[in-house]
């Protein structure tokens, strides 16, 4: 009976696991091999079918690229600049009580408001981005007498030019800046908790050692920050690769799937195929755990959290 | 194996799956259906969607039924209906789970009635409608409600485009006239562009409802998604035709930027802001014109085609069907004919800005200015081909991918028509 005693602590939490996260998975697989109407009626198996299907839509080969790239470089990014700013706010400064709450904000609003508000300031009739870059090019025009459209400016509204979401090629960088902008504060104060479990003996070992600054972070903060910045990044990877609502909001994966990753388009083929779109959740699932397990491979996940 | 890992696992399979499910919703809480209340009264369970802005607002569904209901149940007292309003994004569902249930409607009232045609469901159209009802109807919008010759579909409210045109914009231009002829649209568009008008032309091939656009630029050029003999033909050298025209149109900077990104409400926006010159649009888009700057200062005309205006539109409409479950097609029919031939078919056109689907309605409202060119296009309208299986898939790829027509046409168009003729 003692032996039993531990099952009805932990049991709830294992029902709760299988009914809420087991059980999804495994429908989600279920469904991948099933040919399902649109109207959600289930017309019987499908065999490989839907994934046949998948494989062979032309977009396809480009999404998955598009998402490994879109997870790399906005987690990349997050990362160095989480890194530089929680340095920073581990520094006392003047005013470093308010600069951390208003490094909260974007944390705190939501990512589809964000996104949204985004898209409004980059809108070309009447965003205020735009509205910026033509009242610079009106300067630069008038003063300089330079063609603001030399500089990236605009000389006038609602043009091609302005409109930045419209391009694949301009229309990316924004997303990740914005995927960027809403990560980077979690990560920071992930950091800033992992700074502040730094013992400061090290560093006056290190100083009386005569480290160089620079030394000193490479060797120390670093090294030491690992398991932190490893539980960061990591949860970082799976939040980006899963990310819906900035490029819903922003570009609808548009022009065509030029600014689609696997998630976007798993939703796309919600409304034309859900026994395809099912196939593309595995895949999705299967990628963010090849993902993972790389990441972990790569920071020796073992060794450093345990 | 170690522990953590696993706990890893469990919790990225978590987030995973958390993520996935946050789309479903809809509890179908159908009631029960209290069929008989005894002394011969007859309760109908009706559903239908909500065309206002939602529950508690003054334009609400629910309020709007329960106004003709109430109106009804004094006319019929041996009749008691009980409308439940559910908003678009879950209606489909919702129906679906009281028919999986057992428990269909009495009436429903909803975008698509095929679905249930098949499995039996449903009335035909002439047990629950009196034979003066069904041929008011348009014929055209009638046939569309037919499954192998027989009506099963009542045509409920329809809508329609026209082209809407800035007046203000156009006299600044120095165009008179507004274009009946693509010629004339591109010397328009120009003029507009050359007065500094930023959208000439506002072209919205974006997710939102590129497969409308697209369409009614089709159907300038004699084309459409498929050919009169009901072959998809989105390929068509009409087609192609049509869409090269536009590349030059969007080449020349004449309509609205990268216009395979843009959604249709933010160029009817623009166009209520008095930023683009003429922009295709429907009944619906009156009320959002009317609260911007250009109240009272748009004109509406028929679409331009290639060689002259259109003498059809693009129709959409929603139905209204009857399903035999609980056996009261008398019942069902008093209520139907009270509501096409009372004051409610009228009420629900003048309340939401929607078309009538009679021709004793379109009589009705043939004095309105605004409207005369819809009404005029109404009974000759085109229709998506809906009724075909592939429509769902080959729409959704028109709605990703319609865009990049105005870049390659034929290779656009060509892969779009394979989508719609594979398996």
């Amino acid at each position: 009976m003692k032996k039993l005693e531990p099952l009805a602590w932990v049991g709830p939490a294992v029902v709760l696991i299988a009914a809420v996260v087991i059980w999804p998975v495994v429908e989600m697989i279920r469904s991948s091999f099933l040919k399902i109407s649109r109207f959600g009626v289930v017309q019987g198996p499908n065999g490989l079918a839907n994934y046949e299907k998948l494989f062979a839509e032309k977009d396809f080969a480009d999404i998955m690229v598009r998402s490994v790239i879109w997870v790399v470089a906005v987690v990349g990014l997050t990362v160095l600049i989480s890194l530089a700013l929680a340095q920073l706010f581990n520094q006392r400064f003047p005013g470093r009580k308010v600069a951390r709450w208003a490094l909260i904000a974007p944390w705190a609003a939501s990512v589809l408001m964000t996104a949204i508000v985004f898209k409004w300031m980059l809108d070309p009739e009447v965003g205020v981005i735009n509205l910026i870059r033509r009242d610079l090019g009106t300067f630069v025009h008038d003063v300089f007498g330079v063609d603001p459209r030399s500089l990236g400016l605009l000389s006038a509204m609602g043009g091609e030019a302005a409109d930045q979401l419209g391009q694949a090629s301009t229309a990316m960088p924004w997303l990740v800046f914005v995927a960027v902008f809403v990560s980077v504060p979690f990560t920071t104060y992930a950091l800033l908790a992992g700074l502040a479990t730094i013992p400061s003996e090290v560093y006056e070992a290190a100083r009386m050692d005569g480290a160089s600054r620079l030394r000193t972070y490479w060797s120390i903060t670093l090294p030491l920050l690992r398991p932190a910045l490893t539980v960061a990044a990591l949860i970082n990877v799976m939040n980006v690769f899963n990310s819906f609502p900035i490029i819903w909001a922003m570009t609808r994966g548009q022009p065509g799937y030029d600014t689609a990753t696997s998630t976007i388009f798993m939703y796309i083929l919600k409304n034309s195929d859900i026994g395809e779109s099912a196939a593309m959740s595995v895949v999705n699932f299967g990628m963010v755990i090849v993902l993972t397990a790389i990441f972990l491979k790569v920071s020796r996940w073992k060794q450093e959290v345990a | 194996m170690n522990k953590k890992l696993v706990g890893a696992a469990l919790g990225l399979a978590a987030t995973v799956t958390l993520a996935s499910c946050g789309s479903g919703s809809g509890t179908g809480t159908a009631g029960d259906s209290g069929d008989k209340a005894g002394g011969g009264q007859v309760t109908l369970k009706m559903v239908a969607a909500d065309y206002g802005d939602g529950p508690g607002k003054p334009n609400s569904g629910q309020k709007f039924w329960d106004e003709v209901v109430a109106e009804f149940e004094k006319a019929n007292p041996a009749i008691n209906v009980e409308v439940t309003v559910i908003n678009w994004n879950d209606i489909d569902k919702q129906v679906a789970t009281m028919v999986q249930n057992g428990q269909p409607p009495d009436i429903l009232q909803t975008g698509d009635y095929s679905g249930f045609v098949k499995d039996g469901l449903l009335h035909k159209a002439e047990e629950v409608l009196s034979p003066g009802v069904q041929q008011d109807l348009l014929e055209k919008f009638a046939e569309f409600g037919k499954v192998d010759g027989v009506a099963y579909g009542i045509p409920f409210v329809s809508s329609a485009r026209a082209l809407f045109y800035n007046k203000e914009l156009f006299t600044k231009a120095g165009v008179a006239e507004p274009p009946k002829t693509w010629d004339e649209l591109k010397a328009a568009a120009q003029k507009l562009k050359d007065a500094g008008v930023s959208q000439p032309f506002g072209l919205p091939l974006g997710q939102e409802e590129a497969q409308a656009e697209a369409f009614l630029w089709m159907l300038g050029n004699g084309g459409g998604y498929k050919d009169a003999s009901g072959k998809w033909a989105i390929n068509s050298p009409q087609n192609v035709e049509t869409f090269t025209f536009l590349k030059g149109m969007v080449d020349a900077g004449l309509t609205t930027p990268n216009p395979g990104t843009k959604d249709r409400k933010t160029v009817w926006e623009d166009f209520a802001a008095g930023k683009v010159g003429m922009a295709n649009g429907g009944p619906m888009s009156i009320p959002i014109f009317d609260a911007g700057a250009v109240k009272d200062k748009y004109g509406v005309v028929a679409i331009p085609g290639k060689t002259g205006p259109l003498d059809t539109t693009l129709g959409v409409m929603d139905w209204i069907m009857a399903f035999n479950k609980n056996n009261h097609p008398e019942e069902i029919k008093k209520f139907f004919d009270y509501f096409y031939t009372g004051p409610a078919a009228q009420k629900i056109v003048d309340l939401y800005k929607l078309l009538p689907v009679t021709k004793s309605g379109i009589q009705k409202l043939s004095g309105d200015e605004k409207l005369k060119p819809f009404l005029d296009a109404l009974p000759n309208a085109s229709f998506y081909p809906f009724t075909d299986p592939k429509w769902s898939e080959v729409n959704t790829q028109i709605k990703q991918t319609m865009g990049g027509a105005v870049q390659d046409p034929a290779k656009v168009l060509g892969e779009l028509q394979k989508v719609a003729e594979a398996g």
